[in-house]
């Protein structure tokens, strides 16, 4: 490495030294260091399992670590003796990536049931100094809403503000509180995530201490002042009022220059998969309307890679439900070419399904886990008929093929047989993806594929989705990282106003137009309807 | 995670010579196969030990364990056992049906009624008894599935309708006339010693045995039970495959009032109630033990088997008359705290 780890000495606020923790047989930190300067944003960052999330919950009070030491305030604990409370009372606030809001309920609301209601004559609420208090913080944070919009109709990066607002509420000018946002971006559209970024960026101008845990690196770069980068739970970078390139941070994550560059982006496709128009139309959508759709046009072909993005509610994730049979189409054509017969038939998912066509949705936990079963029940929910026999369900079979799979796409389970929910985020997304792919399937959906994903896990999604557009698939890919696209795809398209506005490739699919494309027609002040789709 | 060995089906025959080796890395560790072991048998060690105690014990050592004993326990736990299987249908999908008491006391009651006050034959007496569960069973189930009712509240007010249409049927009154003989007959009948209603329960395990753990459609039902979106997802027709968990758990609750006939050779006006609350502690219980986490039938008929041994040890040594609520009750709360603490109890959702 050739930075060295150089803890800063002056102003700082929150000081871990030799920090272990051991679950069971695995040391998830292994005497791992960070410190936090005064007013700046200290990006933690790191793959999945070097140990961030455990620093996370070690200071939030979740788990007690074995051996460390944490300094904050003047203070200071030794691991042992360090709590929830401890942190709270030194000025540790957490914003996680569930924000724990109460959609239904007004921003005052969702104040005061964290800090209690101001009461008045009877002990009855006073809205009057609830409302003019939560007016005050609102203003302060640029939240441009009245403190009597319900959350739900607030966009999600003021939603995110919020919670900061309200996490930080009782701070005052003679006590500084450190923030710690936990993936405050991973379920944010690029734009929303700019928004919100700026605005911390703003408040550490202002003199606000904030730790930040994520794994999108352009934001990360843009944001950060300090950075501590872990691995294997320790420590191997501490870089101090630096500008590393997104190379140099992932050389640090992975401990090899060489693997960083294949890992950081997609690599435009090259050589026989770039001549535009080969093989067969496999999708083939005409004049699709429905929920916010209003006439999409397209057609993938055999062994494409198409892109489709657009803001927040542009229908992006209604056209892949559309077209895999789970909303019905209020008008429009879709039309699937497979070698399966039952492509045309009926559009229910499992017509789509027999028909070749494979969908990976956004939401992981929500829509494509089955937590509590174990890994091999996951890979095989696609194909378990294939495992039936008069006389019973051929484990043994399916075992040995759910082995396969895990070792195929790099998926790292103790054992099939552990619950699903044992593995990564990086790791449940490529078994999700393994369900599918098993099957052979003639069109691939993908919606946000690597949202939650750690820069490795994200180069093996990337490499395993060429590789099934290089078999002949089509591959249709929804999402809101317009770098991603630029490297995955072989053109894309951009949807407005539920029609595909305009469409890219070649030289000019560069994440710039595509940024400028899906940003025409923004507005950018606001609040705007719930998104219950994109 | 220490628990890493739930097999979900682990009791299934071996492979044909298509059979693909281990790989290496799929393993669980000695350590954890082990404890994984003794999880899935704690239930079953402690029916033993059961058995064992009460057999030793003075109080209860001269009557408890003879085969007389056994047959008259055997023969009276069919009925609830028949019932838990029932019961563990629409739960695996993570839905309550708590009709299925009074769908067994209908059935009971209307195939003595219909040869009592209406001369029909045995056959086609039987026959209606089962066909009016799975009737009630559909309705429950398109209510739940179409309609999107909330199961507990939906299968509560079942219950309770059902329960009232019993006491207008039957005017109050214990059927006792006009039943066919041949019906109690097989009732009381044995055969290798034991009664012969208890190969109904044997043959009704066994084929829901194989249905859940041994058919692509019962591992779809595990499926939902996990998460119904992804199911979806994945092509499972989920309101489908739901609403058949409720037809077949009528249908076994039908099932079960007939052979509640045979046992008693009369039907009650009864509710059903006092049949429900033990089937239901039992398919808890059951969801402890050999696949621990999930509902599954050896374990259901595990979890019967030791409720009833423990009762029956407990009044033979002199144990009043409520001890057996008392130990049904203690039982279900230790057997839901169980799974709940092993971390791996779902919660089933209440539709």
């Amino acid at each position: 490495m050739s930075t060295t780890a150089r803890p800063p000495t002056t102003d700082v606020v929150l000081r871990i030294t030799g920090m272990t923790k051991r679950f069971g047989a695995t040391l998830a930190l292994d005497g791992a260091d960070l410190a936090l300067r005064h007013g700046t944003v200290h990006a933690l960052i790191g793959g999945n399992g070097c140990g961030k999330s455990t620093t996370i919950k070690v200071l939030a009070g979740v788990h007690r670590a074995d051996a460390g030491r944490i300094e904050m305030a003047g203070s200071a604990w030794s691991a042992a003796e360090y709590d929830a409370r401890a942190g709270r009372a030194a000025g540790l606030r957490f914003v996680h990536q569930d924000l724990g809001l109460f959609p239904e309920l007004s921003i005052a609301e969702n104040f005061a049931l964290d800090a209690g209601y101001p009461r008045g004559l009877a002990g009855r609420v006073s809205w009057t100094a609830l409302h003019r208090r939560v007016a005050g913080l609102l203003d302060n944070y640029e939240i441009g809403a009245s403190p009597a919009t319900p959350v739900a109709a607030l966009r999600p990066a003021q939603r995110t503000l919020v919670a900061i607002a309200r996490a930080l509420q009782d701070q005052e000018s003679d006590r500084h509180l450190v923030l710690v946002l936990d993936e405050p971006t991973a379920t944010l559209p690029q734009h929303e995530s700019r928004l919100l970024l700026d605005a911390v960026r703003r408040r550490a101008d202002a003199g606000q201490t904030v730790l930040m845990v994520s794994h999108r690196m352009p934001e990360v770069l843009s944001v950060s002042d300090d950075f501590t980068v872990f691995r294997d739970g320790r420590t191997v970078a501490s870089l101090v009022a630096a500008r590393p390139t997104e190379a140099e941070l992932v050389a640090h994550m992975t401990g090899s220059a060489d693997a960083a560059r294949a890992v950081v982006r997609p690599q435009p496709a090259s050589g026989p998969a770039a001549d535009a128009g080969r093989g067969d139309v496999v999708l083939d959508v005409a004049g699709l309307a429905g929920g916010p759709l209003r006439g999409v046009d397209l057609q993938v072909r055999r062994g494409e890679i198409v892109g489709l993005t657009g803001l927040v509610g542009s229908g992006r994730t209604s056209l892949l439900k559309t077209v895999f049979g789970e909303h019905a189409p209020a008008g429009g054509n879709v039309r699937i070419a497979s070698d399966r017969p039952a492509g045309d038939a009926a559009a229910s998912v499992p017509a789509r399904i027999a028909g070749g066509v494979a969908y990976v949705p956004e939401d992981r936990g929500g829509e494509a886990a089955f937590a509590d079963l174990t890994v091999r029940d996951n890979l095989s929910a696609t194909v378990v008929g294939r495992y039936w026999r008069p006389w019973g369900m051929a484990v043994r079979r399916e075992r040995a093929d759910a082995g396969a799979l895990i070792r195929s796409h790099a998926i790292k389970a103790s054992s099939t047989e552990v619950p699903f929910a044992a593995l990564s985020g990086g790791n449940q997304q490529k078994a999700v993806l393994a369900r599918w792919l098993r099957r052979e399937p003639a069109l691939l959906l993908l919606d946000e594929p690597t949202q939650g994903v750690d820069v490795m896990s994200r180069a093996d999604i990337y490499r395993i989705v060429r590789e099934t557009a290089e078999r002949g698939c089509a591959v249709l890919v929804a999402s809101s990282d317009q770098l991603e696209l630029c490297g995955l795809c072989d053109r894309v398209l951009v949807l407005r106003d539920g029609r595909v506005a305009a469409e890219l490739s070649g030289a000019a699919l560069t994440a710039d137009r595509l940024t400028a494309l899906t940003q025409s027609t923004e507005t950018t002040a606001g609040p705007v309807p719930a998104p219950g789709d994109r | 995670m220490s628990l890493t060995s739930t097999e979900h089906v682990d009791t299934g025959p071996a492979d044909g010579p298509d059979a693909g080796t281990t790989p290496p890395g799929t393993a669980a560790s000695p350590s954890s196969r082990l404890k994984g072991l003794a999880e899935r048998n704690a239930l079953l060690a402690l029916l033993l030990a059961v058995i064992a105690f009460f057999a030793i014990y003075p109080e209860s050592s001269d009557t408890f364990f003879t085969s007389s004993n056994a047959s008259v326990l055997l023969g009276n736990q069919s009925v609830v056992a028949l019932l838990a299987l029932a019961v563990i249908l629409p739960l695996v999908t993570g839905y309550f049906d708590f009709s299925l008491g009074a769908i067994a006391a209908t059935s009971s009651v209307l195939t003595a009624g219909l040869m009592s006050f209406s001369d029909l034959s045995l056959g086609l007496a039987i026959a209606v008894g089962i066909g009016v569960g799975a009737g009630i069973g559909a309705i429950n189930g398109v209510l739940v599935t179409r309609f999107g009712l909330n199961s507990f509240v939906t299968t509560l007010g079942m219950a309770t309708l059902l329960g009232g249409l019993i006491q207008w049927y039957t005017g109050g009154q214990t059927i006792l006339a006009g039943i066919d003989p041949a019906l109690p007959r097989f009732g009381s009948a044995t055969w290798l010693g034991l009664p012969r209603v208890v190969f109904v329960v044997l043959l009704a395990t066994v084929a829901l045995w194989y249905l859940l753990s041994q058919t692509p459609f019962g591992r779809s039902l595990y499926a939902i039970g996990s998460n119904p979106r992804s199911a979806r997802l994945v092509g499972v027709r989920v309101d489908r495959s739901v609403w058949t968990t409720f037809v077949l758990a009528g249908a076994l609750a039908g099932v079960t009032g007939v052979l509640q006939l045979a046992r008693a050779g009369s039907a009650t006006a009864d509710n059903g109630t006092s049949l429900l609350f033990p089937a239901l502690a039992a398919a808890f219980l059951g969801a402890t033990a050999v696949v621990p986490g999930f509902f599954n039938a050896v374990g259901t008929i595990i979890g019967v088997l030791f409720v009833s041994v423990a009762v029956s040890g407990l009044t033979l040594s002199g144990a009043s008359a409520w001890a057996s609520p008392v130990f049904n009750g203690a039982a279900l709360l230790v057997a839901v705290g169980l799974s709940h603490y092993l971390g791996r109890h779902r919660g089933v959702g209440t539709g």
